[in-house]
């Protein structure tokens, strides 16, 4: 009897010590006093920002703050929405030069069944270095290959891959010839369709030839289920319209082709890098298709391109009415997206413009548009306060909110700075 | 008759004089934001330009007419950006089959229609100090040059330069990324890499030792009649000329221990380092930097692309700044050349340098490294008339490169470019003539 | 009585048959009533030229020439006659010189700088490695060449030069001087000492400074053998010494305007004899080139360098720059006053010197100059004017009789005297029509060579036409070729590869025959040399 009731106690006070160690995630917080940026309505010179479970319950000037609520004085701040990375190999890799931490690349050129959120890394040091940019949520996309595999979308917090993920998949990432990175590399000229559309277009037709003997078989019985094939099945959800399709293209004629192509295909798409994207405004914009632009620190194709070719082109397609978005291209240089963006706007895009393409526009694309990317009701409390321009190099930031949680903005910079301020002078 | 005859010898002496002070062009920049860099800022000022020189920086200039004006209203108008580390205009970039190869020297093969030095003008460089890579541990000479795109490459050499010798620690002298099938060589390890360093420095003691003493045989009232000079060897007169200090040492290295082993070589052979390349471990030890004098030229938050590099924080550039060091920001390539003022707008946010600490890495501190600052590296009367007109503040993420200005001379100029563009578009879009020139 | 016979005999003597030694009495000619540009002296509109001994014997107006009468008459009716035109720097009767590809040895420390780096053969001669065709013969004929000085090509230290007039088949009647000048690249090693431009200037100023001081030291020594250690001997320094400390002629290639600088140093520095060849954009340094006063053998290659801003701007302007601003060079530098040689250096067609000479003068070139420029100046830089260059009394009998003014298009040249030996000259065979000229299929194997080093590279073609498909494996990878074409014999076609997971597009573009293929792949890196060699099936 008593060792039963000694069992009882402990336990209360385990439990009583569990639930106390718990965080203390506060469910109502009020951001008082900021310039708010809701990027998808004009800015509001100082409001409040409500946030309840999670998701922003008020955005405006005067928002009666709830009893109860935790509030975060924030005047003289600047409250935008979470930054989004269109394309990154955050947690996918570490040291670049050594494969052993690489893994977002594969051999193969078909390879529909890889899918990148399935090889991360949550504990990569350069996570927490590109929140601390105002970045919360990522595009973590495989490359290699002409079909390279699906992509996802990650929060930029979370203790496992799981508790990462937002939406996966989100694309099938094809990649055709880019230039490298020094200037002056040509590609071949081909006056016919290149091999590589050749190649997409017979792995489709092989995807639907499979589907259509397997449904057979399936419903009528008359026929043998085919063997199973690896690199039909994975492209069904891009035949059924589910998710786009990722093109990495940048040489003007293959931008062109591959929007005859998904024409033809009656594919979802989404264009990426562009490099040559000046050449075609035109087409680009009677496609219809958004464009994502790829890191503006790639070299244009040739001397004939111009040396600023990468950096005005998102000013003559956004002023065509393109939509489109930003991306870092990396992992250690992630945190440099709000940059890009900077960056076309010192070339001719509008301030504004610039920072929705790293905000709403960015959702939009990405089909999330419903739960992020702007500061409004509804969405997730994705909430970056900084003491400026979020897209300025000298802006400091100073809160992170993802998903209505505050974050850690100590990266590895700091702590081994601390470590090595500490020694002692000799 | 006398003054007859002095009259004729200065209009002789000016005819010789003439072309030597003719040098370089005229140009007036007028109502821009002026930053000086070491004599503070003017919100509404000018710099006036006389052969190639900087005659005035102030308010209410005037220029003789004929001169060049160039309305600067609304812009930043910096000195012209200093890359202290690059690998440009330059046709190769190693000697990578011996591990010493202080002989060879990047003055003998420079490239001046390499397309990268217009890429550099278009982002408001005016200077470079292009080196041999870092291959070896112990590479070739080095040359700062002036990017007069245009000109021929022998006008672009800038004498006043100090003479480097580059030397590479660490992984890529190493070779640690080659496979066996590729041909490895020795060394292996950075034991190795410095066994080399020290082997040839004493090599080139005794051959110092050797011609020494053949001169002073030479000297003597009879000397012997079998008397010949030693071999000259020019890879060991290259190593001598870095004992004797007529060399500096430019120094590729990424951890802080190799750089500490790199100091206590150069102590024990009494050698002179200027500067430590990319070092992205500089924080750790800026105790030791700072004692021995010397800068180090880095990238501000380009890391963890090699081992030796993943612990190559952003902070390091800001943080040696402040310790005293002297930083410099550089390029090492012909992309991030066109956007050194980006790289230097990043130590406002990664360790919050003022406007003034951030231009210094890319101006004064760079042309200390290469005792070349008495002729540029900041907008002062008396210097090269070398600057970069911006369209918003440099350290802004939103800043343009409109205008790159050498010795008076404009080399690139974003409004004369967009013009040209337009009209080749045009040229190309009218109807072909018939029996004219293709 | 005595002194009568010996006067009588001195008098037949003299007045005897003329000393002839060697004694081979070939064929005299008399080449009558023919246009006549001896180059050395005004045309004559009615001429007559006498052959004999290999020598022209005679030249003027035909009523002032007397014909001996063994003299074979041959009617310059219509025609017109010129000196044999001398290329002054040809590749003509080589065999590729096969190196064996140096390799650093595995474990070997760092050597000091050695004093005659590996694959440095300044001793090779062209002489040695002479071949000589036929066809090659017929097709310079054809072309108007009676004298070729033939160059080796591989290698910063090429080799050594041999002058030859083009009479046969015997290498050794061929020759005219032997060896002429030492000829200097500005390229580099592979996998060895020197890798790299920067390496070469090192060690063409540290051979030539071991040059002086070997002859230093063999001069000391053989004054005094006894108070010395004997020198080491290098083969490779005794090749360089007659040249660095003799002052023998040095011929450097210059690929650009950087090179010609760079020859013009090294001439200053080491006080050498020096010609530059190559140099079709001396036009570009033109006072530099004025000042240094060097013998100039200028190609008649007109494609850009690659250094050259008009190859990196563009296609458009590269073809401008070959067709309309690299012409101009000749034409610049007579305007500068400069004297100058033309040669086929450079060129892929032999048939290309005349096109391009008729394009030099188009472009501002006077026609006498171009002449001169294939005649008397190449002869007079390669000292040889005694001999050849021009017709006059007592040269070389080198001539050749066109159906009309040289340069003009449709001038064929229709008998060549070579040390006055007449051939007639043939028709060209028909060229290979269409696409097939040559039949491909098969394996092949080879190297891409860049600034950035060596990598195999081996095909297995399969020819329909003018259709390629097939495959490539570089570095262990195998991939389809794609957009394979053979037109002729310009190949063409692109290996899709993936580098560091990114697509990537290599184009190659080069002419194939029976059993080599070469020519150019675009890389990231810069163009890369292709060379392959069929494999042998067994």
């Amino acid at each position: 009897m008593n060792r039963l009731r000694c069992c009882f106690i402990l336990g209360f006070f385990l439990l009583a010590a569990v639930l106390a160690g718990a965080e203390k995630m506060p469910s109502l917080i009020a951001i008082r006093g900021a310039r708010i940026i809701p990027v998808a309505s004009a800015d509001i010179p100082s409001g409040v920002i409500l946030i309840k479970d999670g998701l922003i319950e008020a955005v405006g000037p005067e928002v009666t703050i709830p009893e109860g609520a935790t509030v975060i004085e924030a005047s003289g701040l600047c409250a935008y929405p979470g930054l989004i990375d269109c394309y990154s190999t955050l947690g996918l890799a570490e040291i670049g030069q050594m494969p052993q931490t690489v893994d977002f690349r594969e051999l193969g050129r078909i390879n529909p069944q890889l899918r990148a959120w399935e090889a991360l890394r949550p504990d990569s040091m350069h996570i927490p270095i590109a929140r601390a940019s105002g970045i919360t949520a990522a595009l973590v996309a495989p490359s290699g290959g002409l079909i390279s595999g699906q992509s996802g979308l990650l929060r930029l917090t979370g203790w496992t891959p799981r508790e990462m993920l937002i939406k996966a998949p989100v694309a099938m990432h094809v990649d055709l010839p880019s230039f490298g990175r020094s200037m002056g590399f040509r590609p071949a000229a081909a006056a016919e369709p290149s091999q590589h559309f050749k190649e997409l277009e017979e792995a489709f037709r092989q995807a639907r030839a499979y589907e259509k003997q397997k449904e057979f078989a399936e419903k009528s019985n008359q026929r043998a289920l085919p063997d199973f094939n690896e690199a039909a099945a994975f492209l069904q959800p891009v035949l059924r319209g589910e998710i786009p399709l990722w093109m990495s293209v940048h040489a003007d004629k293959d931008i062109k082709e591959a929007i005859q192509f998904v024409q033809r295909e009656k594919v979802k798409a989404i264009l990426y890098g562009v490099s040559q994207g000046w050449k075609c405004v035109e087409e680009i914009k009677k496609s219809g298709l958004p464009v994502v632009f790829g890191s503006l620190t790639n070299m244009p194709a040739g001397w004939e391109d111009g040396y600023d070719a990468l950096y005005r082109t998102p000013a003559l397609l956004a002023q065509a009415g393109v939509k489109i978005a930003f991306s870092s291209q990396s992992s250690s240089a992630a945190k440099d997206l709000p940059f890009h963006a900077a960056k076309a706007a010192a070339f001719g895009l509008d301030k504004r413009e610039a920072l929705r393409a790293v905000t709403l526009s960015a959702a939009e694309i990405l089909g999330v548009a419903d739960r992020m990317g702007s500061l409004e009701k509804g969405k997730a409390a994705n909430i970056v306060l900084t003491n400026g321009d979020i897209l300025e190099f000298k802006t400091q930031v100073k809160k992170v909110f993802i998903d209505g949680r505050e974050t850690d903005l100590e990266t590895i910079y700091e702590q081994l700075l601390e470590k090595y301020r500490k020694r002692a002078p000799r | 008759m006398k003054i007859r005859k002095i009259l004729f010898l200065l209009a002789w002496l000016g005819l010789i004089l003439a072309p030597a002070l003719a040098r370089g062009g005229d140009l007036l920049i007028k109502n821009g934001k002026i930053l000086t860099v070491t004599r503070g800022v003017l919100d509404k000022g000018d710099v006036l330009i006389r052969n190639g020189i900087i005659q005035a920086v102030g308010t209410d200039l005037q220029a003789p007419p004929g001169v060049r004006t160039y309305d600067a209203w609304g812009k930043y108008v910096i000195p012209g950006i200093i890359d202290s580390h690059t690998h440009v205009a330059l046709s190769g970039t190693n000697e990578s089959a011996d591990t010493d190869t202080a002989e060879v020297d990047m003055a003998d093969v420079l490239n001046a229609e390499d397309l990268a030095i217009f890429t550099a003008l278009s982002g408001g460089v005016t200077m470079v100090h292009t080196m041999h890579g870092s291959a070896n541990p112990i590479g070739g000479q080095n040359v700062v040059l002036s990017l007069k795109w245009g000109r021929p490459s022998e006008e672009m050499i800038v004498p006043e330069a100090f003479r480097t010798l580059k030397f590479a620690l660490g992984e890529n002298p190493k070779r640690a990324n080659l496979s066996d099938s590729e041909g490895l060589r020795y060394p292996q390890s950075r034991m190795g890499v410095n066994a080399i360093i020290r082997r040839e420095m004493l090599r080139a003691r005794t051959y110092m030792e050797q011609w020494a003493r053949y001169l002073a045989q030479k000297q003597m009232k009879n000397p012997p009649k079998d008397l010949l000079p030693p071999r000259k060897d020019l890879r060991l007169d290259a190593l001598a000329d870095l004992l004797r200090g007529k060399l500096v040492a430019r120094v590729h290295s990424y951890r802080a221990d190799e750089t500490l082993e790199f100091l206590g070589l150069a102590k024990e052979f009494g050698f002179k380092v200027a500067c430590f390349e990319h070092i992205p471990e500089a924080f750790k030890i800026t105790q030791e930097l700072k004692e021995a004098g010397v800068g180090t030229s880095v990238f501000i938050d380009s890391w963890a692309y090699k081992i030796e590099a993943a612990e190559g924080i952003a902070l390091s550039a800001a943080y040696c700044t402040r310790q005293g060091i002297l930083v410099s920001l550089n390029s090492d390539g012909n992309e991030r050349i066109r956007r050194l003022f980006n790289e230097a707008g990043k130590t406002l946010r990664y360790g919050r340098l003022t406007e003034e600490e951030a231009l210094r890495l890319v101006t004064i501190n760079p042309a200390i490294q290469l005792g070349v600052d008495k002729i540029v590296g900041s907008l002062e009367a008396g210097k090269h008339g070398d600057l970069a007109v911006f369209n918003e503040h440099p350290l802004s993420a939103y800043a343009r490169c409109d205008l790159t200005v050498i010795e008076g001379e404009v080399y690139f100029d974003r409004a004369a470019y967009l013009q040209e563009r337009e009209e080749a578009a045009k040229r190309a879009k009218a109807p072909k003539q018939t029996g004219g020139a293709r | 009585m005595k002194k009568t016979t010996l006067l009588l005999l001195c008098l037949v003597l003299w007045l005897g048959p003329e000393a002839a030694w060697p004694a081979d009495v070939g064929p005299t000619y008399a080449v009558v009533n023919c246009k006549v540009v001896p180059v050395s002296g005004p045309v004559l509109d009615n001429g007559t030229i006498v052959i004999r001994d290999g020598l022209i014997k005679a030249v003027g107006p035909t009523d002032k020439v007397i014909i001996p009468e063994d003299a074979e008459i041959i009617d310059g009716q219509g025609l017109t006659a010129y000196p044999g035109l001398l290329d002054a720097h040809s590749q003509v009767f080589l065999e590729p010189a096969r190196e064996e590809p140096a390799s650093l040895g595995r474990g070997a420390p760092a050597q000091p700088q050695p004093a005659a780096p590996q694959g440095f053969t300044p001793e090779r001669q062209a002489f040695k490695l002479l071949k000589p065709t036929k066809a090659e013969r017929a097709g310079l004929h054809r072309l108007g060449f009676a004298t070729v000085l033939v160059v080796p090509s591989k290698g910063i230290f090429a080799g050594q030069s041999v002058l030859l007039n083009l009479n046969g088949d015997k290498t050794e009647a061929m020759v005219v001087r032997q060896p002429v000048a030492l000829h200097i690249n500005f390229t580099t090693e592979r996998g060895v000492y020197p890798s790299s431009l920067m390496g070469t200037m090192a060690a063409l100023r540290q051979s030539f400074l071991d040059a002086q001081d070997y002859a230093r030291h063999q001069t000391a020594w053989q004054a005094s053998p006894r108070r010395f250690k004997r020198p080491e001997f290098s083969p490779f320094l005794e090749a360089l010494v007659p040249y660095v400390v003799g002052k023998r002629p040095v011929i450097f290639t210059c690929a650009n305007q950087e090179d010609i600088k760079r020859a013009i140093g090294l001439a200053e520095e080491f006080k050498l004899n020096v010609l530059l060849s190559g140099a079709n954009e001396a036009w570009r340094v033109v006072e530099a080139v004025k000042k240094a006063r060097l013998p100039l053998l200028i190609s008649l290659s007109f494609k850009p360098p690659l250094t050259s801003l008009y190859a990196n701007q563009g296609d458009e302007l590269k073809k401008k720059a070959e067709d309309e601003i690299y012409p101009a060079n000749p034409a610049a530098l007579y305007k500068a006053g400069l004297s100058f040689a033309l040669t086929s250096y450079g060129l892929t067609k032999a048939d290309d010197v005349l096109k391009n000479a008729q394009a030099a003068i188009k472009a501002g070139l006077p026609r006498e100059e171009a002449l001169k420029a294939l005649t008397i100046h190449p002869a007079r830089f390669l000292g040889v004017e005694a001999l050849l260059g021009s017709l006059e009394a007592g040269k070389i009998a080198n001539i050749i009789l066109t159906s009309g003014e040289i340069f003009e298009e449709k001038t064929q040249v229709k008998k060549i005297f070579v040390d006055g030996q007449m051939f007639t000259v043939e028709k060209p065979p028909p060229a290979a029509a269409g696409p097939a000229a040559v039949s491909l299929n098969g394996a092949w194997q080879g190297k891409i060579t860049s600034p950035m080093g060596e990598v195999d590279i081996s095909l297995e073609l399969d020819q329909q036409g003018s259709q390629v498909t097939g495959t490539a494996t570089v570095m262990g990878n195998k991939r389809d070729l794609s957009e394979g074409t053979l037109n002729g014999n310009a190949l063409a076609f692109t290996i899709q590869t993936e580098i560091m997971g990114q697509a990537m597009s290599f184009a190659f573009q080069g002419t194939a025959d029976k059993d080599a293929i070469q020519g150019s792949m675009a890389t990231p890196m810069g163009s890369a040399e292709v060379r392959l060699t069929r494999v042998p099936k067994d």
